[in-house]
């Protein structure tokens, strides 16, 4: 019993995926079932419309910013609370984990009132704010158990030997937490490449990001070409995950 | 560099040093917004743009309409519906995971929390493809002559329940793994030697241990109920209207920001008065409720 409610739970989760893939490769112009014939005409379709392509372009620019920008503050961060566990370290990691519990439409919300007091709304700069805060308390999670987990002995014999703390930093430390440097990155790409909520109250029909061009055209009609891009945006989560599994990334990530 | 070395040494000074600049861009980021869209909740909405010079409560009693009051309550019911399914299924399917192989244990997951990745559009398309009239599962029951009349699965709550039950599982599934492979086997084992039947282990033993985890999974699960977008939008359509949609229509479509401000902070109000009342029952269970009823 207990084993069908798991096959069947499974099936469910992945049933919107896996049906997105499949209907991909439909050669007609409906979705007819059963799929015979395999085609990869929607994928020309869709790789030649120019809204799919350049979303696509700033989506990747956005995340790969966006992750790259998060992991490097959350990272000194991290030092500092890890390596000092200075007074009132329990409300800083509270504070940085704050955004959790913003649910992204509210977030949405403030941030459309915000950015359009500081003239950034339809701009990149104000995209990139909005996703370095949705990300930040995972790249906080992952980065300060990375840094515990480099003994600090390696830190304090580097010390007596003479490298000062910052050289110490630099030269022990970050080589040490290169695997969960990039680990981190590589979460935060994915989870800002699939944000979708937030980014709907930011942008007007000049910026889109790949989730939100997609939520557009689906608003106005579905067809195949839809179902191409979706399969590629498929493509590229997967392919982070299986990068991230090899790295035992996710673990980490998921206890706790 | 010895200037800085000694800033680095002092354990007063260097902590802020290396937090600092997060703090400035979560204060610049996340506070500011959030305070912005308060301080407009409070001022009148006119033609012209937000009036500053005037303060006013209005934006919060007009969230009393009964038009409101419906969506909210639509709200309320699809997210009730779709945490109680999920506590439901949440044991079972955790429960299995934990008796597997490590290896196995972690492929489960992997599979569990995937679709978490791909972003909730292409679930929302994946689910359209399935549930409308001409649709996967309407075609398959027609092939098998199970049905006659194709059923309307979705522009309604029922496809909303569907696709959120899937779709926010892993916030109840995780915790609830992880605290189920923290408990010592030999705790069935020893309850299963001194006479309980598996029911009553499970009732008995593993239910309450592992309960605080159970419940602040199911509030998770209730808040991304509350506020999911995507998903309601396509599979809920516009006559099925929840709170998400209701924020985005009266921000970016009737443009009233003071209003959507109240309505946005009347959203994250709830949100942490629940995540306070979880983690008060949580407490509760772990210190008072150890004893079984």
């Amino acid at each position: 019993m207990i084993l069908v409610v798991n096959l069947l739970m499974l099936i469910v989760v992945l049933a919107p995926v896996v049906i997105v893939v499949w209907m991909s490769f439909t050669p007609t112009a409906m979705f007819v079932l059963p799929v015979t014939q395999l085609s990869l005409r929607w994928y020309r379709e869709a790789l030649s419309y120019p809204g799919f392509v350049d979303a696509f372009a700033l989506s990747f620019e956005l995340a790969a910013l966006a992750a790259a920008v998060t992991v490097g503050l959350s990272f000194c961060a991290a030092y500092g609370l890890v390596r000092y566990r200075p007074r009132g370290q329990a409300t800083l990691r509270a504070f940085f984990t704050a955004p959790l519990l913003v649910s992204a439409v509210v977030f949405g919300v403030a941030m459309l009132q915000f950015v359009n007091r500081f003239g950034l709304y339809n701009r990149f700069a104000g995209l990139v704010i909005a996703h370095v805060i949705l990300v930040v308390p995972f790249a906080m999670r992952s980065l300060e158990a990375t840094i515990s987990a480099v003994p600090e002995e390696l830190e304090w014999a580097a010390m007596i030997l003479g490298r000062s703390r910052f050289a110490t930093l630099l030269r022990i430390t970050l080589p040490l937490c290169a695997r969960g440097l990039v680990t981190a990155f590589l979460f935060c790409f994915l989870l800002s490449f699939s944000e979708v909520t937030t980014t709907i109250f930011m942008t007007g029909p000049g910026l889109q990001t790949l989730p939100v061009r997609i939520y557009t055209y689906m608003s106005d009609r579905i067809d195949p070409t839809v179902a191409a891009v979706s399969a590629l945006v498929v493509l590229v989560s997967v392919a982070i995950l299986v990068i991230l599994n090899l790295l035992g990334g996710l673990r980490r990530l998921t206890s706790r | 560099m010895t200037g800085l070395s000694s800033v680095a040494n002092n354990r007063a000074i260097a902590p802020w040093l290396f937090s600092g600049p997060l703090l400035l861009v979560m204060g610049f980021g996340f506070i500011w917004p959030l305070l912005q869209a308060l301080a407009n909740s409070f001022h009148p909405n006119t033609p012209q743009g937000i009036d500053f010079t005037q303060w006013t409560l209005h934006n919060y009693s007009r969230l009393v309409d009964p038009f409101y009051g419906e969506i909210l309550v639509r709200t309320l019911r699809i997210s009730f519906l779709v945490t109680a399914i999920t506590a439901v299924l949440a044991y079972p399917v955790a429960l299995f995971i934990v008796r597997l192989t490590p290896r196995a244990q972690s492929l489960f997951i992997l599979a569990y929390i995937s679709p978490w990745l791909v972003n909730t559009v292409v679930k929302a398309l994946g689910w359209t493809l399935l549930l409308r009239t001409n649709g996967v599962v309407n075609t398959v029951l027609r092939q098998f002559d199970l049905i006659t009349v194709p059923l309307k699965l979705m522009i309604n709550e029922i496809g909303v329940v569907i696709a959120l039950v899937p779709g926010h599982f892993m916030f109840v599934l995780l915790p609830l793994w992880a605290a189920l492979s923290g408990l010592d086997p030999a705790l069935s084992w020893a309850a299963g030697t001194l006479g309980a039947r598996p029911s009553a282990v499970f009732w008995r033993v593993l239910l309450p241990l592992t309960l605080p985890a159970f419940i602040a999974g199911l509030v998770i699960n209730f808040i991304m109920n509350m506020t999911a977008f995507a998903i309601p939008m396509f599979l809920g359509g516009t006559r099925t209207m929840v709170a998400s949609m209701l924020a985005y229509q009266i921000n970016l479509i009737s443009l009233d920001w003071p209003l959507g401000g109240s309505l946005a902070l009347a959203l994250l109000v709830c949100t942490l008065a629940l995540v306070w009342a979880g983690q008060r029952a949580a407490l509760l269970v772990v210190t008072g409720g150890r004893s079984p009823p």
